[in-house]
């Protein structure tokens, strides 16, 4: 019973918030572009998100000229669904908007294989892989013990075999995405123009300055002052920022 | 005779006495002092001691002549001895500072000619008071004022002020000529003269209550570029006067009489005061006064390289020509040229005022949507002593047909191609279809459910090799078991002759050795000779089966003609089987 009341509660709530999504396209469509993010504003409220919500949010953001928003929710989008083809393009007329250009630098090959390697499945998807070649390695191994026929046998301590060496592989995938998506806080900066110091205090020269929309990567804080690193490699510390986290 | 010596005695005489007197000729310069102020007179006079013709003054450069040359010429006679002098006397009165050398004066005397030596004259500023008791000076110290209004003496830097010097007179001296002798310069501060154009006398003009004519002469703006005490130099002119004496005429009226003054003023300190450090915004680029600012942009849609321009406008009054504009930041897909600086500025008396602009020439590469954000503009303003911040209003250009922003390579391939762009390059539209889910889903990764997932089939796997190991194998019946027991047994011994499969001679050796040693093992029998009878016997009378004993033997009796009839045709491996069948009926048995 309780079960069923908290399948329909849960239900019910999904409902509402596409309800709320599909009143900010239309409020979008109409060219109410405030409303439409307050609408969106409130899925996200309602715990409710996707990629496409995202999408929308940065997009009615774009139309109202905030760049941070705007780039923060693209990159949200991104997150959850990195090859959709609108959202690059969205997210590319987004970037035109801010002041700054970094010119990333260049990944090495095998940061690019280990990269595109981690980004095959979520860390969600990882773990339950994971999962999946420990039973099957037990499985098999079990059927392995318990069969009487040679062949079936053989071919069983194979499959269970190489399942464990799939296991071997995977697991430790699984637990270094995991550290790197612990340890590589990305952010965007809101604040309209910020300069990058280079000790945190203010007694050291100002490096750079940065304006909104920027993409940056904390590294660590001290009292009001949090290290920063952006695309290009350069590094520096920014004193009361305006950001917001890309991981929450 | 007599008559022409007595002539060549008188022309001995005279050619003597003129020697004598030539002698004596004296022709010298006197100044009255060798160092004065600008405002100041200098007399001149040249003595000679005998009358010469051909005077030439020196040229006085430097000086104006005020009076002169006056002549005066004294005789004496004392005790016989005659005395003569004769003085040019001239009243100078300087033109310039610094030092200045009076030439040479020429003068011919009995077709001699003589020189004075130069004398230099040191002339220094104007002094408060000149020192010449000319009559003159009284009057007109009272009737003459030369003023300079200064409009702040306490300004900020940068803070414009003016000095307007005037000049006030009153009857009964009218001036018929003024001549500057010293422009101030205003070395620390950027100057600016106001054409005053022609000299009018106001004549209802007030000094001190009191109603004067008055003459504006000049109009200074300045605007001071260092803080601190700052001098300004004195104005000086020189004014040709016409005063009346005290002498009257036939009628009774007061003859007039031309004279020279020479009046200074404006020697003031002013006291530039720093802008606040207190507050002082970052970014204040030195503007001081009252001003609007507003950028200002030509077009707001455009297609794609073509250009816009942004105009960053200062309107106002204050150092208009004396601080930069702020920078126009754009998004940096656009590509921007140097501002073009214009200036429409009129100076008045109340200070610079106008307009300042920067055109900065923006071309759009990709299209899109561009803001262009606030600008801020900071000054001081001298009237509220603060600092004040205008910010335009955030602007945002339309870009429309055009390469969309991405890879440059892309854009050239485009543009050497000339593809024809579909439309998808637009700005997408939002999508409206999705499939909400929960934000805050618990991380499946090293969640409980994970760990439990990870180790329960590990213990699942650990816990049934157990149970078939132990429990299973505890039930098991004790035949299955002892088989296996005699498998083992027979494995081990046999284990030797299943190494020598290929040779056929040692396998059966090994063999032969491997049953002898089995039954050795198992009847717990010493090394003896073991025949095939009394192995037979030893058997039997263990309770094994007849046959297994018969069927030993015969594995035994194989071996023995394997041994020694080799190349028989033999199956080794049927042997090796049979034999270990045997040793496990066998230990079945026992």
């Amino acid at each position: 019973m309780a079960i069923l009341m908290m399948n329909f509660l849960f239900a019910s709530a999904q409902d509402s918030s596409e309800k709320l999504f599909i009143e900010g396209n239309t409020a979008y469509n109409d060219g109410d572009f405030a409303k439409a993010v307050s609408f969106y504003e409130q899925t996200l409220e309602e715990g409710q998100h996707s990629a496409a919500l995202y999408f929308n949010l940065g997009n009615a953001f774009y139309r109202l000229n905030n760049v941070a928003e705007s780039i923060y929710y693209f990159e949200k989008a991104n997150q959850l669904d990195p090859d959709n083809e609108d959202l690059n393009i969205n997210s590319a007329f987004a970037q035109n908007m801010t002041i700054d250009a970094i010119e990333a630098i260049p990944k090495s090959q095998l940061v690019q294989i280990q990269q595109s390697i981690f980004s095959l499945f979520s860390l969600s998807v990882w773990s339950k892989i994971t999962i999946i070649w420990i039973w099957l390695f037990v499985l098999f191994f079990l059927a392995y013990l318990f069969l009487k026929a040679t062949q079936l046998k053989r071919i069983f301590f194979f499959i269970s075999l190489l399942s464990l060496i799939l296991f071997m592989i995977t697991f430790p995938i699984t637990f270094s995405v995991d550290q790197q998506q612990k340890n590589t806080q990305y952010a965007i900066l809101f604040s309209s123009r910020a300069d990058i110091w280079s000790e945190p205090n203010q007694r050291g020269e100002i490096q750079f300055v940065l304006h909104e929309g920027t993409k940056i990567q904390l590294l660590e804080s001290l009292e009001e002052w949090n290290k920063i690193r952006i695309a290009n490699g350069s590094e520096g510390w920014i004193k009361n920022a305006n950001f917001r986290s890309l991981t929450d | 005779m007599n008559q022409i010596l007595t002539s060549r005695v008188l022309v001995v005489f005279l050619f003597i006495s003129t020697f004598i007197v030539q002698a004596q000729v004296s022709f010298d310069i006197k100044v009255s002092k060798k160092r004065l102020g600008l405002n100041e007179r200098l007399r001149v006079d040249f003595v000679m001691n005998e009358n010469g013709d051909n005077f030439n003054p020196p040229s006085f450069k430097g000086f104006q002549v005020v009076s002169g040359p006056q002549q005066a010429v004294s005789r004496s006679w004392v005790n016989g001895m005659q005395s003569f002098s004769k003085t040019y006397t001239y009243f100078l009165t300087p033109k310039l500072k610094g030092k200045i050398t009076l030439d040479q004066a020429q003068i011919t005397i009995n077709r001699e000619v003589y020189k004075t030596s130069p004398v230099i004259i040191e002339v220094t500023e104007a002094v408060e008071k000149p020192n010449d008791p000319n009559n003159i000076d009284y009057i007109t110290d009272e009737n003459i004022k030369l003023v300079a209004e200064i409009s702040n003496s306490n300004p900020y830097l940068n803070e414009g002020i003016s000095v307007v010097y005037k000049l006030y007179f009153r009857n009964p001296i009218s001036i018929s000529d003024v001549q500057e002798l010293e422009s101030p310069g205003y070395g620390d501060f950027w100057s600016h003269l106001i054409k005053v154009g022609q000299v009018r006398v106001n004549n209802k003009g007030q000094y001190n209550g009191e109603s004067y004519n008055e003459v504006v002469w000049r109009k200074v703006v300045l605007y001071p570029q260092k803080t601190g005490k700052l001098n300004l130099e004195p104005l000086t002119l020189n004014l040709s006067l016409t005063v009346p004496s005290s002498r009257r005429d036939l009628f009774g009226r007061r003859i007039m009489t031309q004279g020279q003054k020479t009046i200074s003023a404006g020697r003031r300190v002013i006291n530039v005061k720093p802008l606040p450090e207190k507050n002082q915004p970052a970014g204040f680029t030195g503007a001081v006064g009252q001003f609007d600012f507003d950028v200002i942009l030509d077009k707001d849609a455009l297609k794609a390289t073509e250009s816009f321009q942004a105009t960053l406008k200062v309107r106002g009054n204050g150092n208009l020509k004396l601080f930069k504009l702020p920078k126009i930041n754009v998004p940096n897909t656009l590509e921007v040229y140097e501002p073009e600086h214009k200036e429409n500025v009129k100076i008045k008396l109340s200070g610079m005022g106008g307009t300042v602009e920067d055109t900065y020439t923006i071309v759009p590469k990709y299209q899109g949507r561009y803001p262009i954000p606030a600008v801020e503009f900071l000054y001081f303003d001298p009237k509220t002593k603060s600092y004040k911040s205008v910010r335009s209003q955030d602007l945002l250009v339309d870009v429309f047909d055009g390469p969309i922003a991405g890879d440059a390579q892309e854009v050239a391939a485009n543009l050497t191609k000339q593809l024809v762009q579909a439309s998808d390059t637009a700005f997408r539209f939002i999508l409206l279809d999705t499939k909400l889910s929960p934000i805050k889903t618990p991380s499946f990764w090293k969640s409980k459910l994970f760990w439990i997932l990870l180790v329960l089939p590990i213990l699942l796997l650990l816990f049934t090799f157990l149970f078939k190991r132990f429990v299973l194998g505890r039930s098991e019946d004790s035949a299955s078991k002892k088989q296996r027991e005699a498998q083992y047994l027979a494995r081990k011994y046999l284990s030797s002759a299943k190494k020598a499969f290929h040779d056929q001679v040692a396998f059966y050796e090994a063999l032969e050795r491997a049953l002898h040693n089995y039954l050795k093992a198992k009847l717990k029998i010493e090394t003896i000779e073991l025949s095939k009878d009394k192995i037979e016997s030893l058997l039997l009378d263990k309770k094994v089966k007849a046959q297994t004993a018969l069927d030993f033997v015969s594995v035994i009796e194989n071996c023995e003609l394997a041994r020694y009839a080799p190349g028989r045709s033999v199956s080794v491996k049927r042997d090796y089987e049979k034999a270990s069948s045997i040793i496990a009926s066998i230990d079945r048995q026992l």
